[in-house]
């Protein structure tokens, strides 16, 4: 695969780097509740970036992708628990985790396509709740919980999940800007069509799904880590999954920036709605009321719909 | 080398629906083959069949004496043969050349360097006529144009048997006369081989080297085009026997 040459970034590449780079000299100097924030918000970036490889590029929606982040968090604290792992190697396992297991629930469930891939996801994500709550191995259903001597690290977890993001988006950009990327577009407008074109639809898509495994996997590490660890109920709730759609739902699925805006928009608004004991609950309902609006009327999300009405912003918006 | 597809004693059925009932053909590379027949006769689902986008209940293909029935649709393209719909499926949301160019990346020739793709994209496009609008969304193409597209992309999958369904149908005379011309054009140009569906009876006799009528999934006649037609089993099948009759 050839590297797409610097002079070819356009200006949301150059954007979302200085943005990137902004936060990581900024991070030693601000408070502490802050950069937990600013974790938080690339932990979901990351996140959203992993459901945008295969909802956004592929428009195969996937219900369940919790599945990944949990075990990928369960993953984390088995390896710093049994094998003593540093956390970053934790991660890492966790990463390694999600991979493996989106290879080999991709491999089934790649097979349905609309709405029974979406159910397909779901079963598997609720399912796999009930198989760990039988796991020993995984806490017996009590979950699994980093011993003390995992002090936290916030500038730590901070560089970590800087580095997953951007390698991240830095894959997403190579992707859709190479060959793969006309596979992939092709296999999202039309499949068959696709495959009567020489496209192995089936190869590309467990491709960019093992990849968002392996990035929610490795998302889903640092998040343990943050929370010091992984309780059944708590990793494996669907709101999880509905929040990572809605983040590139609003933000524009399938785009580059669209994930990052989605992510912005969706989690700084809910942690504002958390300080305020009153409106917590009210969270799901504005996510979802908005979700279905922009879903309705402008399915573009933001993104995409500055592309499409502002033509000034098609050349610099991706 | 000359390429050859073979199709042997090829059965296809849907549940208790018999539409394809062993039927052989040869279709060589520079060669053009008609296939006629009635509403309903078969001729789209051995199409798929060929282009593997449909499995043979019985019977073989073969490419260069290669079993390819087996194959999935996207291997049998990497192969060389390459099928256009008979309702065009453009790529609505891509633009005619990026349309053109995902045939060129992922088609028999696999060219993976874009910038070559692309180069090769735009020959396709000057050869169809369709340069003009390469920077328009398929979506955004008239019924014409998207007919030319589907030709325009499997030609860029650098297929050497082509298989054509009803590209052709519904066209205005004027029309018919040009994308006629056009495929003559490319035939020469190219080399190509072709298995070309048409009820447009005008299209296929004049294009095709010989031609195959099936009729309730079943060869009854093959030759060359004005004699085929002439044939009292062709008549019967498509005006029925009172006509056949009358004809002899």
């Amino acid at each position: 695969m050839r590297l797409p040459a610097i002079r070819s970034f356009g200006p949301t590449v150059w954007g979302i780097g200085l943005f990137l780079i902004l936060l990581a000299g900024s991070a030693p100097r601000i408070p502490v509740f802050l950069l937990t924030l600013v974790i938080g918000l690339l932990i979901w970036a990351t996140l959203a970036y992993s459901l945008n490889l295969i909802t956004g590029l592929t428009g195969y929606v996937s219900f369940g992708h919790v599945v990944f982040m949990a075990l990928g968090g369960y993953a984390l604290a088995f390896g710093i628990g049994t094998w003593n792992l540093h956390p970053v190697a934790g991660v890492a396992f966790g990463a390694v985790v999600g991979a493996a297991l989106a290879l080999g629930i991709g491999v089934v469930t790649l097979r349905f396509r609309g709405v029974y891939f979406a159910i397909a996801t779901l079963v598997v994500a609720i399912a796999a709740l009930y198989i760990v709550l039988e796991v020993k191995e995984l806490g017996d259903g009590q979950g699994l919980y980093l011993p003390s001597s995992v002090g936290f690290q916030p500038l730590a977890m901070f560089y970590t999940i800087w580095v997953i993001l951007a390698i991240e988006i830095g894959l997403t950009y190579i992707i859709t800007h190479g060959r793969i990327g006309y596979g992939l577009r092709s296999i999202k407008s039309d499949e068959d069509a696709a495959s009567t074109l020489g496209i192995n639809a089936a190869q590309l898509k467990l491709f960019v799904y093992t990849l968002s495994g392996l990035f929610a996997g490795a998302a889903g590490g640092v998040y343990a880590w943050n929370v010091s660890g992984a309780s059944p109920y708590q990793a494996f709730d669907l709101g999880f999954s509905l929040q990572m759609l809605a983040m590139i739902v609003i933000g524009g699925m399938g785009t580059l920036l669209g994930p990052l805006i989605g992510t912005v928009a969706v989690y700084l608004p809910s942690q504002i709605f958390l300080t305020i004991p009153v409106l917590g609950g009210l969270q799901a309902i504005v996510i979802g009321i908005v979700v279905v609006v922009i879903a309705l009327f402008v399915p573009g999300g933001i993104v995409g719909t500055l592309q499409k009405y502002i033509p000034e912003f098609r050349g610099i918006l991706e | 080398m000359t390429r050859v597809l073979e199709v042997t004693n090829v059965h296809k059925y849907f549940g208790g629906v018999r539409a394809v009932q062993g039927v052989s053909l040869t279709v060589q590379e520079g060669r053009v083959v008609g296939l006629i027949g009635p509403n309903g006769s078969g001729k789209s689902t051995l199409l798929n069949v060929v282009a593997g986008v449909a499995k043979p209940t019985a019977g073989s293909v073969m490419l260069d004496g290669r079993r390819i029935d087996n194959m999935p649709a996207h291997r049998v393209v990497e192969l060389g043969i390459a099928k256009t719909h008979q309702i065009p499926k453009p790529f609505l949301g891509m633009t005619t050349r990026d349309n053109v160019g995902v045939a060129v990346l992922y088609g028999s020739r696999k060219d993976r360097d874009l910038g070559r793709a692309f180069d090769e994209a735009n020959w396709v496009l000057r050869l169809v006529g369709l340069e003009p609008h390469a920077e328009t969304l398929a979506a955004n193409l008239t019924v014409q144009d998207r007919k030319r597209l589907e030709l325009a992309r499997v030609i860029a999958t650098g297929s050497r048997i082509l298989l054509l369904d009803e590209v052709f149908a519904g066209l205005s005379p004027d029309e018919l006369r040009e994308a006629m011309g056009l495929f003559t054009r490319l035939q020469k140009e190219i080399g190509f081989g072709a298995l070309v569906v048409e009820h447009v009876m005008r299209a296929v006799l004049t294009l095709s080297d010989r031609v195959i009528v099936i009729d309730e999934g079943r060869k009854i006649a093959e030759g060359p085009p004005q004699q085929v037609v002439r044939q009292p089993a062709v008549i019967e099948a498509y005006l029925g026997r009172e006509a056949a009759r009358a004809a002899t």
